[in-house]
């Protein structure tokens, strides 16, 4: 396989990987237990799923600095994110949490 | 001596039909009398000496059945029982021929992996079975002229054994003497109902066990009454022994043990149906055949949970440990889970919730006289017995004893003797016996208050025998102040009867009313707090007792036990089983019940989908400890109860309980964890080694790097039993959840796959790597990955901010990671393929993997906050 189409199936597949699991979290939040929160507003839902606007630009992230061969974007870039993924938990810190804090 | 010869019939079907066996090959003690019993045995009414014991201990062996205790080979056969692992041994066999290293490289993996399970579960179960043995069976043998208690394991033919109400006759004996010896030979026999025992001898031929009044059959128990005998067969010579293998009881699996088995099930047609997959589409696209069959055989045993046993067992084990330091045994280990999940625990008053030590508060005829021939009569209908100094039996009947000693009545005067007794049940909730006065014959009945007044049709007071009708309204509300007071309460009668051999249930009519006997049993101090803590755990406690609604309801008051419905057995009795499904949901006190009724209570409570435990410790709680999830048990037990219960607590203490159930959460828990992690990581590694190989013209990892993987990172997860539980964890029940699984697979696996193909990007496209390369740093990323999100995903916490892992999980778990890190560097590394990775590679590695953990935390907020799973 030629460098070129090596890049664009590897493209292909961890594209396919993220679309999965955001489709995933879309069935997961339409099956919630708890539908509460189903009239919320536009801001309510990007709040819900701010995560998954994260992983769309970690795909892109990932996508260029391959492309780009580059090192440095890619440091950057997941530097960024990180910092971003710190205070997003840190501002959902739970100490409590329904039934249970190990799983189910 | 005569030999102690074994079974019923030889070499027949003994399980085919307990009636028709025949005792063909069996010394017939029956058809002779004591004295000669004694003679063939070489044995005496003093019993063996211990020297002489001792002797026949080492000629016949321990009086115990073989039991399904834990054996290493058992264990080892867990371990290799994989058929993966057995068609990874005959490929690396095969591919020995082709490339040895590889071979001996996959083989030695398998073994190690082989050993490291069998030492942890062979350990855990070494453990589990000490604990075992120190809930171990009585019996009181003679030995040197005296009376001694001892472990039924050491009985020997010969020795002279006494039994007493709520024993499990230890071995087959011979009855030499005996009192109204009753014995259910239900495991035996199929029949409900005791059968009377004698000591008389007997001149049948090749008899059935029901036959056989004057034996008693090991495994059976003791109704009524006491009995003494010589041993005549012990161990698997016993009739029990012949065919204990069929009548062995097996217990449905528990709810857990269905999850995880189903699970296992799910992953093995999974992995089976990779295997096939990924070796067709590998061999088609032209990699070497071998190779590829061994790749797929490595993927598939990368994703089957060989570790699970291990990891139940070993969670198992270590909460048996930790109960037992708070004083409590488990029987059964597997009993832990359902523990912990238990959300109904149903049990007695007494000796639970009150002292359990009864004894006499006060005795008053109907006009309120303490009248002491109510003592008397008490005392002459009575079911106590004393053994080895004790008064046992009953216990209101023994606090009676004990009373009326003190007050200067004994059974055994000249005056009155005893001819026959009716005994008690739980039907009649009463008893009588037939008593030889001065002045004649006399019915003496003593019960429950309702039953007793119900045949009475007189009443005795200070000016003569009255009727009782104009009287009842007099007697009533006394009953029920002492009722509401806390105090239970027994009514004496009495009639006169004709001389006769033998007298019946039929005879308790036409009786005088005598009297009252009320007796307390005071509240526990501690049970408030215990019932508080259940309530904080989600665990609801239900009273079940066969005594009246009043007292119980009167003790759950004085504890803080809010009682919503009182439900009577007469009620329950009337109940559709419907009727009773709800009935069992809306009440927490059952009243007057009987035995019967404590089983459907059970049964429908099941049905109702709760985790039910019950605690209990009498005879008749025997049949509800076994339908239980979780039979709970005290040390002070009858052996019945003892013998049924998964759980023995060395005190008879509901705080005790609290604690086991913490226990049997964290074992849950646990074991739930493993089975996510599982699931999260195994599986996005695995999948994405199968994507992989079909677009890259080399394999993304050899087949010995995978398993070399899968091997360290089973070495990481072995301390996961010691982890922390975070604490609202415990909070309430849990239950098994194979939808909340998938669901957590769906969601979590592809994050592990999304950063597989990160890394294979990396390696090919920033550092062109060639095979081993590219090998390598897929290895490396792919473990401290797997390995690291175990931090994450262990609690719905904040990862060591709020939520603190275990000591030796942190510790082996970042040993495991500096292992893998440095693996390429060494000798090892090299033969399993490795090769030195640049240093730009571990800068972008830890970026990449403080990415995927911070954003699989993220997950988590979506995945259980917004989406509330």
């Amino acid at each position: 396989m030629k460098y070129s189409e090596l890049l664009f199936v590897w493209a292909v597949s961890i594209t396919w990987c993220t679309v999965f699991l955001i489709a995933v979290s879309f069935y997961l939040y339409h099956r919630r237990k708890n539908r509460s929160t189903e009239s919320g507003t536009i801001r309510v839902r990007l709040k819900e799923f701010l995560f998954v606007l994260v992983l769309a630009c970690l795909l892109g992230l990932y996508i260029l600095s391959i492309n780009l061969t580059s090192s440095l974007v890619f440091a950057i870039g997941n530097i960024i994110v990180e910092i971003f993924l710190v205070g997003y938990t840190m501002r959902n810190k739970t100490t409590t949490t329904g039934h249970g804090a190990n799983t189910h | 001596m005569a030999p102690v010869s074994a079974g019923w019939t030889a070499g027949g079907d003994a399980t085919s039909d307990t009636n028709t066996q025949t005792t063909s090959n069996r010394k017939d003690y029956w058809s002779i009398p004591p004295s000669d019993v004694f003679r063939e045995l070489e044995t005496s009414v003093n019993g063996l000496s211990e020297q002489e014991a001792q002797a026949r201990l080492k000629t016949y062996g321990l009086n115990e059945l073989p039991t399904h205790a834990f054996s290493a080979m058992r264990i080892l056969i867990r371990q290799v029982k994989n058929p993966l692992l057995f068609i990874l041994l005959v490929a690396a066999v095969v591919a020995g021929f082709f490339e040895l290293e590889q071979s001996i490289a996959i083989v030695a993996i398998i073994a190690l992996s082989v050993v490291l399970g069998f030492y942890n579960e062979y350990k855990a179960e070494k453990i589990i079975e000490h604990l075992r043995q120190t809930v171990s069976l009585k019996a009181v043998a003679i030995r040197d002229r005296k009376a001694t208690q001892i472990d039924s394991k050491l009985l020997v033919p010969g020795d002279l054994v006494s039994v007493y109400v709520g024993d499990i006759i230890p071995s087959d004996i011979r009855l030499v003497d005996c009192k109204d010896l009753e014995v259910n030979e239900a495991v035996l026999t199929g029949e409900s109902f005791p059968v009377e025992k004698n000591f008389a001898t007997l001149q049948v031929q090749n008899p059935t066990p029901q036959q056989l009044a004057n034996y008693m059959f090991m495994g059976t128990v003791v109704s009524h009454g006491t009995g003494r005998g010589v041993v005549v067969a012990t161990g698997k010579h016993t009739e029990f022994g012949s065919i204990s293998r069929s009548l062995a009881r097996t217990r449905p699996e528990t709810e857990f043990q269905r999850g995880v088995r189903k699970y296992g099930n799910l992953l093995i047609s999974l992995t089976l149906a990779l295997v096939v997959g990924i070796f067709t589409l590998n061999a088609l696209i032209g990699h070497p055949i071998i190779e590829s069959l061994l790749f797929s055989l490595a993927v598939a045993v990368g994703l089957v949970p060989e570790l699970m046993p291990a990891i139940v067992t070993i969670s198992l084990s270590q909460a048996a440990r930790n109960m037992a330091k708070r004083r409590v045994v488990v029987k059964r280990q597997v009993s832990i889970e359902d523990f912990g999940n238990m959300d109904v625990l149903c049990t007695d008053k007494t000796g639970t919730l009150t002292s359990g030590k009864i004894s006499v508060k006060d005795y008053w005829t109907p006009l309120g006289a303490a009248e002491l021939r109510i003592l008397q009569y008490g005392l002459l209908c009575n079911s106590a017995v004393v053994g080895l100094g004790e008064v046992t039996g009953n216990p209101m009947d023994a606090a009676i004893w004990e009373f009326a000693n003190e007050k200067g009545f004994h059974k055994d005067s000249d005056s009155n003797v005893v001819i026959d007794e009716i005994p008690f049940d739980y039907q009649r909730r009463m008893m009588s016996a037939v008593v030889q006065t001065k002045v004649g014959r006399l019915l003496i009945t003593k019960g429950a208050p309702e039953s007793v007044l119900a045949r009475c049709e007189q009443v005795e007071t200070p000016n003569g025998i009255e009727p009782i009708d104009h009287m009842r309204v007099q007697i009533e509300p006394k009953l029920t102040e002492q009722a509401e007071a806390g105090y239970r309460t027994i009514a004496l009668a009495y009639r006169s009867v004709e001389n006769k051999s033998s007298y019946s249930v039929d005879e308790e009519n036409k009786l005088t009313l005598l009297g009252f006997i009320t007796f307390t049993d005071p509240p526990k101090e501690d049970a408030r707090q215990a019932l508080n803590k259940l309530k904080l755990m989600g665990v609801d406690v239900k009273i079940l007792t066969g005594d009246n609604e009043l007292v119980a309801v009167k003790v759950c008051q004085e504890l803080g036990l809010t009682v919503y419905r009182v439900i009577r057995g007469s009620e329950l009795t009337q109940m559709t089983s419907n009727e009773i499904r709800t009935a069992v949901e809306e009440a927490n006190i059952f009243a007057r019940i009987t035995p019967e009724q404590k089983l459907d209570i059970i049964k429908a409570l099941k049905v109702n989908k709760h985790v039910v435990g019950f605690m209990g410790d009498g005879v008749n709680d025997a049949p509800a400890l076994f339908e239980s999830d979780v039979g709970i048990s005290v040390d002070s037990a009858v052996d019945v109860s003892k013998d049924t219960a998964d759980i023995v607590l060395l005190d008879k203490d509901l705080l005790v309980l609290a604690n086991g159930i913490e226990e049997g959460r964290k074992v849950y828990g646990n074991v739930t964890k493993y089975i996510l992690m599982g699931t999260s990581s195994n599986f996005g590694n695995m999948f994405s080694a199968a994507g992989a190989s079909l677009f890259l013209p080399f394999l993304p990892m050899l087949p010995m790097q995978i398993l070399f993987m899968n091997l360290l990172y089973d070495v990481a997860n072995m301390t996961l039993p010691t982890d922390e539980i975070d604490v609202e964890y415990k909070d309430l029940p849990k239950r098994w959840d194979i939808d909340f699984v998938r669901k957590f697979t769906l969601f979590f696996g592809p994050f592990s796959s999304l950063y597989d193909f990160l890394t294979y990007g990396i390696m090919l496209f920033i550092f062109g790597a060639a095979p081993a390369l590219f090998q390598t740093g897929w290895f490396v990323e792919s473990f401290w990955t797997e390995v690291l999100v175990i931090f994450v995903i262990r609690t719905r916490r904040i990862p060591f901010i709020t939520s603190k892992p275990g000591k030796w999980l942190t510790i082996l778990t970042l040993s495991a990671v500096a292992f893998g890190t440095i693996l390429p560097f060494t000798f090892l590394g090299h033969f399993l393929g490795f090769v030195p990775l640049p240093a730009e590679f571990w800068v972008l590695l830890v970026l990449m993997v403080a990415t995927y953990l911070l954003l699989v935390d993220a997950g988590k907020v979506f995945f259980y906050k917004v989406c509330k799973f």
